[in-house]
């Protein structure tokens, strides 16, 4: 059995000889980067180095997916806003593209323009999920991520109104969310259409450290719904932080999985949620992965499986800094523990 | 003025910022004025006491981003009402902050929440923003001739920054004191890069500050 058709048959929760390790986010690391001699800017503007940079984690560690973007303003840019690449910093730098400039002052300004797949750098990563597939994509699956739609929201106009009129004006936010949704599951099936083997939906602007889980339940559950509805299957819903109280409510989305990082218990989860929920998780991209030793992966790899995950996934983007030692190490464990 | 009124008003204020209610702060604040009730006093026993408590609500997670975004919003409404009626002599501002997130990091929500305890406390503050090149600090110090130079970090790669901004203060405005914060900074790192203060959260954030600038105003009177 190949990674491929691994991960197809734990997104249909059937027998597999073992659990596998890869993710829906961004991981590149400074390794595949010096394969190539890349910047880590260059590999967000161009459909191929960042279709080559995909690939790497795969090719140098046997890291079970290769997944394309790497920042979170694709959608920010369809919908007008400008983003900073910081082309200017040394090759060695790693510096994650930010929104500079939002697109919208008030909920009612958005317009989405008409054929999305021509727009900002969606045609590379459409080209650069097309270059995966020939390179990779009979061995592992090709992947891509989309943004939640609050999580969009906030990079699409200033963070503090929007927190506060979630509040205030919520008729006006749940307006707007609504049409980031329509707007998503658009892109989320243009990306289906390019052939990818599943989607994940960030929507890392909503953990319980920013807002309460009745705001979750309220305000930003029904429009994951929207768009759990609308996207083909399978797809994952992924929440970074504290997400112990809300895991029902991630279920209850409709995603085909849900994704945890380290806060969550996994095990409670599982408890939570019962057999047929398909939970990935939870290892901690920065305090384990980089920092941690050969033996802390190897335990929180174990702990992962034993709480009862479907899949090992890192928490949120693995981080480029991480040693090569390190992910060869946290492979390895998913092989060795992860025996069905 | 008796006291009972005092009381009554203090707690309208109060329950005011606590409970986000604008409209019952500035009612609050005008009438504080109307009865002649002392502006600093209304100000730090009602506003800032409401604040200190949705603190407490914040960090025992009664309370997220957004409520305590409106909280302040009910504080600020009610400072401008009172503020210009704070007698010159009364005012005494605890120190001059620059505050800011280090360049090419975006998450700027833990700093604004720094930022507002800050100016509850009485601090002047000169907020840089977000993603804010490290010479900026440097200049933007200089110029606010600031005691307390912020910092914050919330990405493992970004906190890097801070040890590079800590040096070119130290060469080119050695009395400005640095506190630095933010989740993956630990207070290891902070002693490790020669940072003057290190805190948490916001709330301790402003504790630790309030010491520094006694450290500070100290070595400046040529005392211990
Ligand atoms: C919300 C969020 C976002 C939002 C940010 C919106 C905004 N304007 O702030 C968005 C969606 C834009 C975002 C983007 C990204 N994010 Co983000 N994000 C988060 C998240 C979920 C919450 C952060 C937060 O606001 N917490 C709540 C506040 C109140 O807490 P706080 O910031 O810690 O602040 C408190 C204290 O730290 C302290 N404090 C803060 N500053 C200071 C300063 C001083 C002086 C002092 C004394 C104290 C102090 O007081 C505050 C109040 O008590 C975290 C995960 C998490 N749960 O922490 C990830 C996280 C920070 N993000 C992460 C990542 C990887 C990214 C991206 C790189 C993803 C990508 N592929 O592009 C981009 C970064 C882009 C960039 N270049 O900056 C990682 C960072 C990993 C690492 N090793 O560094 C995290 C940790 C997620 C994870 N689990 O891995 N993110």
């Amino acid at each position: 059995m190949n990674s491929k058709e691994r991960v197809k048959k734990i997104f249909s929760k059937k027998k597999v000889d073992r659990v596998a390790c890869f993710s829906g986010m961004g991981n590149v690391t400074v390794e595949g980067l010096k394969k190539y001699d890349y910047a880590f800017y260059e590999i967000h503007l161009d459909a191929e180095k960042m279709a080559n940079a995909a690939c790497t984690s795969y090719e140098l560690y046997g890291f079970e997916c290769a997944v394309a973007p790497f920042d979170l303003g694709i959608e920010a840019e369809v919908l007008g806003a400008e983003m900073n690449f910081y082309t200017h910093k040394r090759k060695e730098d790693i510096v994650y593209p930010t929104v500079k400039k939002k697109a919208i002052e008030n909920p009612g300004d958005l317009s989405v323009p008409e054929g999305i797949a021509e727009k900002g750098r969606v045609p590379v990563v459409l080209k650069a999920l097309e270059i995966m597939q020939k390179k990779v994509g009979d061995d592992v699956p090709v992947a891509t991520y989309i943004l939640g739609p609050y999580t969009l929201a906030g990079q699409i106009m200033d963070l503090e109104k929007l927190l506060k009129m979630s509040f205030k004006k919520p008729d006006e936010i749940n307006a707007l969310l609504s049409s980031l949704a329509d707007f998503l599951v658009e892109l989320g099936n243009i990306y289906f259409d390019a052939g990818i083997d599943y989607l994940t939906v960030r929507e890392m602007g909503a953990p319980t450290d920013v807002l309460s889980p009745r705001m979750f339940r309220n305000l930003i559950l029904p429009h994951l719904k929207e768009v759990f509805s609308g996207v083909k299957r399978p797809s994952v819903l992924h929440i970074c932080g504290d997400t112990n109280i809300i895991v029902e409510l991630m279920w209850e989305s409709g995603a085909t999985a849900i994704s945890v990082e380290q806060k969550n218990d996994v095990a409670k989860t599982r408890e939570k949620l019962g057999d047929e929920a398909i939970i990935f998780g939870n290892i901690d991209p920065f305090g384990t992965l980089v920092q941690g030793s050969v033996e802390n992966i190897r335990s929180a790899v174990k702990a992962a499986i034993d709480g009862g995950v479907d899949s090992v996934w890192p928490g949120c983007d693995i981080w480029p800094a991480v040693p090569k030692e390190n992910m060869i190490a946290y492979v390895k464990a998913v092989e060795e523990f992860g025996k069905r | 003025m008796d006291e009972e009124k005092r009381k009554d008003i203090l707690e309208r204020l109060k329950n005011g910022v606590v409970e986000f209610d604008e409209d019952m702060v500035r009612e609050a604040a005008q009438e504080a004025l109307d009865v002649g009730m002392d502006a600093l006093d209304a100000i730090m026993n009602g506003l800032v006491a409401g604040m200190e408590e949705v603190g407490e609500l914040f960090d025992k997670g009664e309370y997220f981003v957004p409520e305590v975004l409106m909280c302040a919003d009910a504080l600020y409404a009610g400072l401008d009402i009172l503020k210009p009626h704070v007698k010159k002599e009364d005012i005494k501002v605890s120190g001059q902050v620059v505050i800011g997130v280090v360049e090419g990091d975006v998450h700027d929500i833990g700093k604004n929440l720094v930022k507002m305890m800050f100016e509850v406390a009485g601090f002047e503050v000169i907020d840089l923003g977000k993603d804010v090149p490290l010479e900026k600090f440097v200049e933007e110090s200089l110029n606010a001739n600031a005691d307390i130079v912020a910092l914050s970090a919330m990405m493992t790669t970004t906190m890097l920054g801070m040890p590079k901004v800590i040096e070119m203060i130290r060469e080119k405005n050695p009395n400005a004191k640095i506190l630095i914060g933010g989740a993956p900074v630990s207070k290891e790192s902070a002693e490790k890069w020669g940072a003057d203060g290190w805190a948490p959260d916001a709330t301790n954030a402003v504790k630790e500050a309030i010491n520094m600038v006694r450290g500070l105003k100290k070595e400046v009177m040529g005392e211990e």
